[in-house]
């Protein structure tokens, strides 16, 4: 009798002692500095949303410091490829393509693939930018190459492929390469724009107009949900070739008009 | 003969561990139960979205009210790799069939200072109701603020004008001016009329009005003189104010800072604690995502 109510007694502490361990949890202890660089990139981040670019590349320079002072290499990778897309925003490719350089180049410090991979298709689409088809395909495929696993950018990369070889005329390449990034990116709303309307082009580009004007169509319903004016027009022009191609003039004229007006605002 | 009655004490013992077990479990699961209540587990909801430029004002578990009354919360604020916001918001199932798809997402202040709120603007009638994943039309209303900073920025040149024509002493001297020039136009209407013009009748008007106008101006001149006298009383009014009050500022900023890091250290604590945490995002670095778009080349 003793001996039951011992063992009923330790059941009961034991079932106490799991209810408080799921409680807790353990919090990863972290440094002072590096709380310090966690609350200037948030400070950032949130200024990047804002638009308050240069507000933005100024906070995330802070953090970057402090990680390079502390030798937290995800901190660096992950500071200095916002740095790059921030420099991109302000319209200072130049600077921009430094911070890239930073981590490809990077003999004396490791980093994990996924951020590699970011760097390299963010590197590709500078190059792209300025007309640069040999660098833009050697970057995309160094991202490619270090998007191995736990990689969330494939889509991205696949448009970029699709980019590449609309640049380079070649509509079936941009139609693989589109399909692929297209079904990659069923999730990713703004990606599966870009697809679409890289597939949209090529089409064009293969006289299929009727399939061109629904691609164009179908992206400019995502790009006005996301609201970017930019895409939106050139969805609108897109649809505007699509429908001259089938002999529709005043649709087509309407949807250049569309376009004229956006383009007036200024907006990107 | 002991040994039975230690084990009843056990048996005893072990009957209110169990009724201590069971209420301590009863006790858990009613908070389960209502926090589950009051995080809207139980009542049918459906997500639409609305996008914005910029996430200020706007945060998870924000209250989303239509016509005054709450009908959901904001679910979740996330940054879009185009650099724009999207907001999921939880609309209550019930009362669905009141807002159409063109309703438009407001965010607006309750009161002066009071909590933000998005409000659900209602559409026209006649278009479908919104439905799952439905996108609304969002625009910021103007919060007290806003409505005072413009009322300020209207009365700014008023003021400046106000202050440059009373500091100037224009008025004053004008009336002065005008005083002296009476008093001798009167004069010499006087030696005209010795000089026998006497019987003029409209001189005599002439000189009945410089009367009315030697009496009028003083008065004025004094007035003007009160005036400038409490603009120049409130002037050193505000001046000893600050002078008094200046003592008090450094202190008054460094007891604000303290009662300020006070609280982000108690918010700190409140955010690390088991029972909260998962309502805080967490504190880690954030990469801005890739966006794979490329302009065309220009013709």
């Amino acid at each position: 009798m003793e001996g039951r109510v011992g063992f009923r007694l330790n059941i009961a502490i034991l079932c106490g002692l799991v209810l408080l361990s799921a409680c807790s949890s353990a919090e990863k202890v972290r440094s002072a500095r590096q709380e310090q660089a966690t609350e200037f990139n948030q400070r950032a981040q949130h200024a990047f949303q804002r638009g308050e670019y240069q507000a933005a590349a100024d906070l995330y320079e802070s953090a970057l410091q402090l990680h390079v002072a502390i030798e937290n290499v995800d901190g660096i990778a992950v500071n200095s490829l916002n740095l790059a897309r921030t420099n991109q925003m302000l319209g200072k490719p130049v600077l921009a393509q430094r911070y890239l350089d930073l981590l490809l180049n990077d003999k004396a410090l490791t980093y994990a693939k996924p951020h590699l991979a970011a760097a390299a298709v963010q590197k590709s689409l500078l190059r792209l930018q300025e007309n640069d088809m040999v660098g833009a395909t050697a970057w995309v495929e160094k991202a490619a190459g270090y998007c191995v696993s736990d990689c969330k950018i494939t889509g991205v990369i696949d448009n970029v492929r699709a980019s590449i070889a609309l640049h380079a005329s070649d509509a079936d390449k941009v139609l693989y390469w589109g399909e692929r990034a297209a079904s990659a990116n069923r999730d990713e709303p703004l990606e599966r724009a870009n697809a679409l309307r890289l597939l949209a082009s090529a089409r064009l580009m293969k006289g299929e107009a009727d399939v061109a004007l629904r691609l164009s169509e179908e992206a400019l319903v995502i790009d006005k949900a996301l609201g970017l004016p930019e895409k939106i027009r050139q969805d609108l022009l897109s649809a505007a070739q699509a429908h001259e191609k089938l002999g529709q003039l005043e649709q087509a004229a309407q949807c250049r008009d569309r376009a004229a007006r956006i383009a007036a605002t200024a907006l990107k | 003969m002991k040994l039975p009655n230690y084990n009843q004490r056990l048996l005893s013992i072990e009957k209110r561990t169990k009724r201590f077990m069971l209420g301590a479990i009863g006790v858990m699961l009613l908070v389960l139960l209502m926090i589950a209540v009051k995080q809207d587990y139980f009542s049918r909801s459906t997500a639409i979205f609305f996008f914005t430029p910029n996430a200020q004002g706007l945060s998870k578990g924000m209250a989303v009210k239509f016509i005054g009354f709450k009908v959901g919360s904001v679910q979740e604020v996330s940054m879009q790799p185009n650099a724009t916001v999207r907001v999921k918001v939880s609309l209550d199932d019930e009362y669905l069939h009141l807002i159409g798809q063109d309703a438009k997402a407001r965010l607006v202040k309750e009161a002066l200072v009071g909590e933000s709120v998005v409000e659900i603007i209602p559409g026209s009638q006649q278009v479908r109701q919104v439905t799952q994943n439905s996108v609304l039309e969002f625009e910021r209303g103007q919060d007290a603020s806003t409505v005072v900073e413009n009322l300020a920025a209207q009365l700014q040149p008023i003021l400046n004008d106000i202050h440059q024509i009373t500091s100037s002493g224009d008025i004053q001297q004008t009336l002065k001016n005008l005083n002296l020039a009476s008093g001798s136009f009167r004069e010499t209407v006087n030696q005209y009329t010795q000089l026998g013009a006497n019987g003029n009748k409209a001189m005599d008007r002439i000189n009945s009005s410089l009367e009315t106008l030697d009496k009028a101006i003083p008065k004025l001149v004094d007035k003007a003189d009160a005036t400038l006298d409490n603009v120049q009383s409130a002037t050193s009014d505000i001046k000893k104010m600050t002078t008094d009050s200046a003592g008090e500022i450094p202190a008054l900023v460094r007891n604000t800072n303290a009662l300020v890091q006070d609280g982000q250290e108690t918010l700190g604590g409140v955010k690390k604690s088991w029972l909260l945490n998962g309502l805080f995002p967490p504190s880690e670095e954030q990469l801005l995502p890739v966006d794979g778009y490329v302009a065309p080349k220009r013709p």
